[in-house]
């Protein structure tokens, strides 16, 4: 019982975080929901990594918790309460020793609705020589996100970054940047996902890991862990738009959902455009279509033994296994520019839904509506001349 | 006395076997054999072969880069407006060059020169571009071209002048008709296979890149080496002709006078303005479409590239069809209000729904077509004879200015904002397009109504106006005796034409078939 609550060891820094932030859109239809964040980080004794980042968005009767660790595999842990004052609590020692679950709860119990977590296990690098992005041989030994050093993390507005080397050679760094949201809004930097204040971005990059071959490229894989309700065991949804305004080239989005009984009720989800950028500021050029496989049934206990957080909050964990891929079939390899980045959205209930910008709307109703007026007024006008033509005047000859 | 002689050349021209009178004419006399006899048919065919051939290297050469533009965009690092430079560069030059292509044709070069000195043109250019690739400059690709351009449109305005140089009558609207078969032809030919030349290109060198890319529009260039020889050959047959028939030289009788822009009529800067308006959604969109296909309908490079070059399949054999179509019906004015409205639609599907594109690319082919044969005959209606070469250099020039600053603006979207916003900014262009046509409508039923005549009313209008012309002119037909042999070269088209610009205007001093040939030789573009 003895500070349970607080940091075996350690300070808790409780940072007093909150975002008003205005919708970005021009209009606010839509989900202006709003959450008041707050941030709390628990840091670890040792120099490293290790932290747990604990972010609480309260809404006006629910509330979000998310989680996000880098003891072991980084991962992400999506709580949702019911109520507007659920806390988090965190046995540290029983946490850092990772031998029993339970160490992290959120209480009251009773008022969880629905959890989730996606765990960055592995990065996979292949030798695609015959430039056919297959994705099926010629496999390197695979990086083993677990073993990477990872730094100490660093917060900054509402983001939270977190970078790790690989452990023998410390060449290179794979980074993840965290962003929670209090309302709804769209990120300057493509692929410019469309975010509410149910959701939280992830954003995944790679910079500078030296490549094995000058012909290899990247695949990053993934597991969500559920407990009640995991995501989608068969599929990842794929959803056409026709706007691709805010992430040029781009017409589809990626969907993972977990729904009780396939097509009720969405209660979360994991979304993403199908593709990477090579640069860090990337343009149109820079983009790099990525693929993801079907997920599989993974050992729950293997990730249980690879990530803290999940071995503390899940008992009994079901762990689905993805790949996303990087790169088709005649795209650049990773070695022309050292860099790939790919970002993902994790949320409860419904996923946001793109829509057509306001301008484009605009140009539209008076591109097309200008000439119907046109039409129609100078059609009465003909009508109206024609018949004053055809009554009345007789000509002499 | 000018009506028999003109019927008598007619009949001369269209006969297979040459009649006496003509083989009198033809020169020293001694039989050669059909082939070699340059009044007769089977020599003036093979003579059309090379004709057809002449235009296929630039026609070809154009879209290189759209059917190349992933591999010049990876290989070169370009983004989308620095890749759209390389068809500005094609227009900038000939928004000067159509005022001067006739009169150095004319007055400078003289045709067989002039031919093949825009053939050599063409051919440097071209491989100045493949260098630019292979050497992993991207100025030098623009430069070529630049150089590119200056030859190509002034090379077709050669085209036309060696046809109507050589055929006369009804023949000349078959081979107004091959020519622009051959040019689609070329275009489509090259869409389909630049990219298996580039992929087997990159196999021998061992990689893709900037290497393999200069040498398949080395490749490329082959074909303008192979239209050089066209324009050598066309060269020598020209001047043979000459020597045996003692005919002149071929003129395109174009006068260019740019004082004469201030007579334009409002209904011609309102055909002017569709023709600019309507001309970018279609080019640029294609320039830069197999990109746009890939990403959006999930088509694989060849799939894109042949959806690409629809559009010029569907309008080799519909320009020909549609032509006769709008010639027969007249009505020009509704015409073309069904072409903008069907690729209004064509965009729009492209736009806002994932239907399969080759229905949309098909309608855009057709009303591409329709558009072509029904615009711009209507410059032959609202401007007199002697401004027709004016109006038309002047209609091509803003239309070569619209392509080059949309070009790079098309680019520039794409990076900024994707496909969707472009293609509401193509929908924009043909919406202002179709405001000039509703105005355009409004402003000829305001004058008369000249231009949206059926074609039957038109013939009876003409048979009215050629009576009275026709008595008026009897008793100063023996003043103008010496313009008599020039007159009686009237063909059927050129009759057409000068009736039709009598409707509005007084008839000049002097009349030119070859002006007739203008209104063709847009159609190739």
């Amino acid at each position: 019982m003895a500070a349970a609550e607080t940091a075996g060891t350690g300070r808790v820094f409780v940072i007093l975080v909150v975002v008003f932030s205005l919708c970005e859109s021009l209009f606010s239809g839509g989900d202006s929901y709003k959450r008041e964040l707050t941030v709390t980080l628990y840091p670890n004794s040792t120099p490293s990594g290790g932290e747990l980042l604990h972010v609480k968005a309260v809404g006006g009767n629910d509330t979000l918790h998310f989680l996000f660790c880098s003891q072991g595999a980084p991962t992400l842990l999506m709580v949702h309460t019911n109520s507007s004052s659920s806390t988090v609590k965190v046995n540290w020692t029983e946490f850092l020793a990772r031998n029993t679950s339970g160490s992290l709860t959120v209480e009251p119990q009773s008022s969880v609705l629905y959890s989730t977590a996606v765990v960055f296990s592995r990065l996979l690098e292949y030798d695609d020589e015959n430039d056919t992005a297959e994705a099926k041989s010629n496999f390197f030994p695979a990086y083993e996100l677990k073993d990477f050093i990872w730094t100490q993390m660093n917060l900054s507005d509402s983001t939270a970054t977190l970078c790790g080397s690989p452990p023998r050679s410390g060449k290179g760094s794979l980074c993840l940047q965290l962003s929670v949201f209090g309302s709804e809004g769209r990120v300057d930097l493509c692929p410019r996902l469309l975010h509410s204040a149910n959701s939280s971005q992830l954003e995944v990059w790679i910079n500078g890991l030296p490549p094995r071959s000058n012909t290899s490229r990247f695949m990053l894989e993934l597991e969500g862990v559920g407990g009640a309700y995991p995501l989608s065991m068969n599929r990842v949804d794929v959803r056409k738009f026709i706007d691709d305004e805010y992430a040029p080239s781009i017409f589809q989005v990626s969907l993972w959902v977990s729904s009780p009984n396939n097509d009720s009720d969405i209660l979360g989800f994991v979304q993403w455009k199908p593709v990477a950028y090579r640069k860090s500021h990337p343009s149109l050029e820079d983009a790099t279509p990525c693929r993801n496989s079907d997920p599989q049934q993974q050992n729950g206990n293997s990730t249980s033994a690879s990530s803290a957080l999940i071995k503390a909050f899940y008992s009994d964990p079901v762990a689905m296994g993805m790949n996303v891929s990087f790169g088709i079939a005649g795209e650049p390899y990773y070695n022309s520019t050292m860099f790939l980045s790919w970002t993902m959205l994790m949320g409860v209930g419904s996923p946001p839904v793109d829509s057509i910008s306001p301008m484009v709307i605009g140009i539209l109703t008076a591109g097309l509506g200008i000439p119907i007026v046109l039409l129609l007024g100078g059609g009465a006008f003909i009508l109206i001349a024609k018949k004053r033509e055809s009554s009345g005047y007789e000509p002499i000859n | 006395m000018a009506d028999f002689e003109e019927r008598g050349s007619l009949l001369g021209d269209e006969d297979e076997v040459p009649l006496a009178g003509r083989q009198e004419a033809s020169g020293p006399g001694r039989p050669m054999s059909a082939i070699c006899d340059p009044s007769h048919l089977l020599h003036r065919v093979v003579v059309l072969v090379f004709m057809c051939f002449l235009g296929f290297g630039s026609y070809f050469c154009y879209d290189n880069p759209a059917a190349l533009q992933t591999q010049v965009i990876q290989d070169m690092n370009l983004n989308t407006a620095e890749f759209m430079q390389l068809y500005a560069w094609y227009s900038w030059p000939n928004v000067v060059l159509c005022f001067l292509g006739g009169f150095l044709i004319d007055r400078v070069f003289g045709i067989r020169l002039g031919t093949l000195i825009f053939s050599l043109f063409v051919c440097i250019g071209q491989v100045i571009f493949a260098a630019g690739a292979w050497a992993n400059h991207f100025w030098l690709m623009e430069a070529g071209r630049f150089v590119f351009g200056i030859g190509g449109e002034s090379l077709a305005v050669a085209q036309n002048t060696y046809a109507v140089n050589w055929f006369k009558g009804k023949e000349l609207n078959l081979v107004f008709g091959l020519q622009l078969s051959m040019a689609r032809l070329g275009s489509t030919v090259n869409m389909n296979i630049m990219g298996w030349v580039y992929s087997k290109v990159a196999v021998a060198v061992g990689s893709s890149g900037h290497t393999a890319l200069g040498i398949s529009l080395m490749i490329a260039a082959g074909t303008c080496v192979f239209s050089l020889i066209c324009a050598l050959v066309l060269a020598f047959f020209d001047k043979r002709a000459e020597r045996i028939l003692h005919k002149e030289q071929g003129r395109t009788g174009e006068v260019i006078k740019l004082t004469d822009v201030k007579d334009f009529s409002l209904s011609l800067w309102l055909i002017f303005i569709i023709c600019v308006f309507y001309y970018v959604a279609i080019f640029p969109f294609i320039g830069q479409g197999q990109v746009f296909f890939i990403e959006k309908f999930n088509f694989s490079p060849a799939q894109a590239r042949a959806v690409n070059s629809i559009v010029y399949i569907i309008s080799a054999p519909a320009s020909p069809i549609l032509g006769f179509i709008v010639d027969k019906t007249g009505r020009n004015i509704g015409w073309v209000f069904a072409a903008v409205i069907a690729t209004l639609c064509a965009h729009m599907m492209l736009a806002f729904t994932f239907w399969n594109p080759w229905i949309a690319m098909s309608l855009l082919g057709l009303s591409y077509s329709l558009l072509a044969c029904a615009l711009w005959p209507m410059v032959a209606f609202v401007v007199p004879e002697h401004q027709l070469g004016t109006a038309y250099g002047f209609m091509q020039s803003i239309q070569n200015l619209g392509l080059a600053v949309i070009a790079i603006l098309v680019g520039i979207i794409v990076d900024i904002r994707g496909y969707l916003v472009l293609e509401v900014f193509f929908c924009s262009c043909i919406c202002i397009a179709l405001m000039a046509v509703v105005g355009l409508y409004i402003v000829d039923f305001l004058k008369g109504g000249g231009l949206n005549r059926s074609a039957a009313a038109r013939a009876k209008l003409q048979k009215e106006t050629s009576t009275d012309a026709e008595r008026k002119r009897q008793p100063s037909m023996g003043m103008q005796g010496g313009s008599a042999a020039r007159l009686s070269s009237m063909s059927a088209f050129g009759l057409r034409n000068r009736y039709l610009s009598r409707l509005g205007a007084k008839l000049p001093d002097h009349c030119s078939t070859h002006l007739s040939t203008l209104a063709h030789r847009s159609v190739l573009k």
